[in-house]
């Protein structure tokens, strides 16, 4: 089988995100990028499914010329090709756009796509992609075994494939729901689906030898007007310091005439 | 994009994965087997997966493909959560598998090479013996020609993964000349002491090779007789440019620590970063270690099989060493009490530090090295 994976090159989550003065973006000097950590566990789960099935990965990237590293590090995992969509800062929509051309071209069974990217945290753009499509979507997929079962140890993939299915377990508010869909869907990737791999130092040398296409946007024809608009970026109100009561009365009254919870 | 400690892209992508590796699995289990004094085998054959033991072994002979900057890459990751762990896998990967790797025939690397590249066996090297260390020549092991092949008498001692290896290089005295062996933990008179108790790298272990009419087979002797002077000196270069780097991450580590607090610590009303004493040791910290980090960096791009910079090497061990020794200090005296405990970790990288003034050399070797070659180059 054929999955398309998307990478999306994001802040490093462990360091502290700074805000330009003006309120207009973040900034980058000096910044870390990765990886979105949702996306290596789609291109894990892909790597598994295509060992035991067969196929290829096909790994795709939309930004910064840049994000040609993050699609490296997924070929060092294993991945067989990489391609990059030259672009700016696209919003959820826009990405979906873009990926239904891809995959209108590409044909895979599948496409695998992190819940959501960890620097906006939109979770929209699996969705909509399946959507354009009309494609069955899955989302959240998750694994019933559990992260320290025998089954992820010996590199299982909790997605199962078999007839042209795919069996797949998701994270609901409830607890975990096991749907079914047709392929070709899109599946999105919730945290306890699998450990990534990491790459290794033989996989680090063939990635380089291994094949990324570069495609400006404007090339794909596809509409990426955006359809949400950022007016600012503003840090979260610094949290107050606590207070000090006396007594049960005095925490009563102030929950009730000042916090306004009771 | 290339840059002094990235010199391609590989590089990079090899020092994030040893870096992602080593806070997710390494970090974790540092202070258990720092207490234990034991080697994490499991973890360490992970360092096998991951392709990182036989990192300097030409691709097509199963290695990494790497040169000696990748190789300071991975001791300098691994070193910022435990530096006993990497000394585990610099005896293993430099002072074995590398200097076999050089020095060895088509024959032995058969035998040997994947093993050791796989994880499957630890390898480790006997030079230092009883009464002689910085005076290597003076070794007394000696290995005289029997029918069969080799008798080795004599012992080795203070030797990183005695305990846990299956395979050593021993360098022994055939005719008054230094002579490299390969001896199997199997070979008929060979034993190991129990483990040599130390102050810190206690997550690797330690100890004598002991050779009592020892019998080695003729065809692990490795090289020309009486050539194991040169292939000793060979690979010095690259052990003391990665014990250089594991003192350059154990300073970076004290670094952050000792940041960290300084911004969080309040004493007399305000954060200590704001006294000048506290200053001084984050300020001259960071300036030596990031000093230490260029020399190390800049050595490790002329030492490799076909080029040599022992001057760089000796310089690059002779001054990183203490710097990583100082800032775990510096580290200490900003974290006072809480520094001296064990919940910093900082007790830890001071004891393990101490060992790179020492092993692979003595700062005073590398005093005597480098005044010899300088002297030597005004004739």
């Amino acid at each position: 089988m054929k999955i398309l994976v998307t990478v999306k090159r994001v802040t490093d989550y462990e360091r502290k995100v700074k805000i330009k003065p003006d309120g207009s973006g973040f900034e980058t000097e000096g910044m870390n990028f990765v990886p979105n950590p949702f996306d290596e566990i789609a291109v894990e789960e892909a790597l598994r499914l295509t060992k035991e099935h067969g196929g290829d990965v096909v790994v795709v990237s939309i930004g910064p010329n840049d994000a040609t590293q993050q699609i490296r590090q997924a070929l060092a995992m294993g991945a067989q090709r990489g391609i990059l969509v030259q672009a700016g800062e696209l919003d959820s929509d826009a990405v979906a756009r873009v990926l239904q051309k891809l995959v209108e071209k590409e044909n895979p069974d599948l496409v695998l796509m992190g819940k959501q990217a960890t620097d906006d945290d939109a979770n929209q753009a699996g969705q909509l992609l399946a959507g354009y499509l009309g494609w069955p979507q899955a989302t959240f997929a998750s694994k019933t075994e559990g992260l320290e079962s025998a089954e992820e140890k010996a590199q299982k993939p909790g997605v199962k494939v078999a007839d042209g299915w795919a069996s797949v377990a998701r994270e609901a508010d409830g607890g975990i729901e096991t749907i079914k869909v047709q392929l070709p869907a899109v599946i999105t990737t919730d945290l306890r689906l699998n450990h990534p791999r990491f790459a290794s130092l033989p996989g680090i040398m063939k990635a380089k030898k291994k094949p990324i296409e570069e495609i400006p946007v404007a090339s794909l024809g596809v509409d990426i007007t955006p359809k949400v608009r950022v007016l600012k970026y503003e840090e979260p109100p610094a949290r107050l310091a606590g207070v000090k009561v006396a007594d049960v009365d005095e925490l009563v009254n102030k929950l009730k005439n000042e916090a306004k919870v009771i | 994009m290339s840059d002094l400690f990235n010199p391609s892209e590989e590089h990079l992508a090899l020092r994030k994965m040893v870096a992602d590796f080593t806070a997710k699995e390494v970090e974790p289990q540092a202070e258990h087997h720092d207490r234990t004094g034991t080697l994490n085998r499991e973890l360490f054959g992970r360092l096998g997966e991951l392709g990182l033991l036989g990192i300097t072994i030409p691709v097509e002979h199963g290695g990494g493909g790497m040169d000696a900057a990748a190789a300071v890459i991975v001791h300098h990751e691994l070193s910022k959560s435990d530096p006993g762990f990497c000394l585990a896998y610099l005896a293993h990967s430099m002072l074995f598998v590398n200097n076999f790797f050089h020095v060895s025939n088509d024959e032995q690397r058969e035998r040997y090479l994947a093993k050791v590249v796989s994880g499957e066996w630890v390898g480790g090297m006997g030079m230092t013996e009883p009464g002689h260390g910085t005076d290597v020549l003076g070794m007394t092991t000696t290995a005289v020609r029997s029918e069969k092949g080799w008798v080795l008498n004599g012992t080795k001692t203070y030797i990183t993964n005695g305990p846990d290896a299956q395979v050593f290089l021993v360098y022994a005295k055939t005719h008054g000349r230094i002579s490299t062996f390969l001896v199997d933990r199997t070979c008929p008179g060979f034993t190991t002491s129990k483990p040599i108790k130390k102050m810190g790298m206690r997550a690797s272990t330690m100890s004598e090779l002991i050779f009592e009419d020892c019998q080695v087979p003729a065809a692990n002797m490795v090289g020309e007789e009486g050539g194991g002077l040169v292939h000793m000196m060979r690979n010095l270069e690259i052990e003391r440019l990665t014990l250089a780097a594991m003192s350059v991450g154990i300073a970076d580590r004290c670094l952050d620590i000792m940041v960290r607090y300084g911004r969080d610590r309040v004493a007399f009303k305000q954060p200590i970063n704001r006294f000048g004493q506290i200053q001084r040791y984050i300020a001259e910290g960071y300036a030596m270690t990031e000093a230490a980090r260029c020399l190390v960096y800049n050595v490790a791009r002329s030492v490799g099989p076909e080029h040599h910079n022992r001057l760089g090497s000796d310089a690059a061990k002779l001054f990183a060493a203490p710097v990583g020794k100082t800032v775990a200090d510096y580290a200490m005296q900003v974290l006072g009490g809480a520094g001296y405990c064990d919940e910093y970790k900082v007790e830890r990288f001071y004891r393990d530090a101490k060992l790179l003034e020492i092993g692979g050399g003595t700062l005073e070797s590398h005093q005597k090295n480098i005044t010899k070659d300088l002297t030597r180059k005004l004739d």
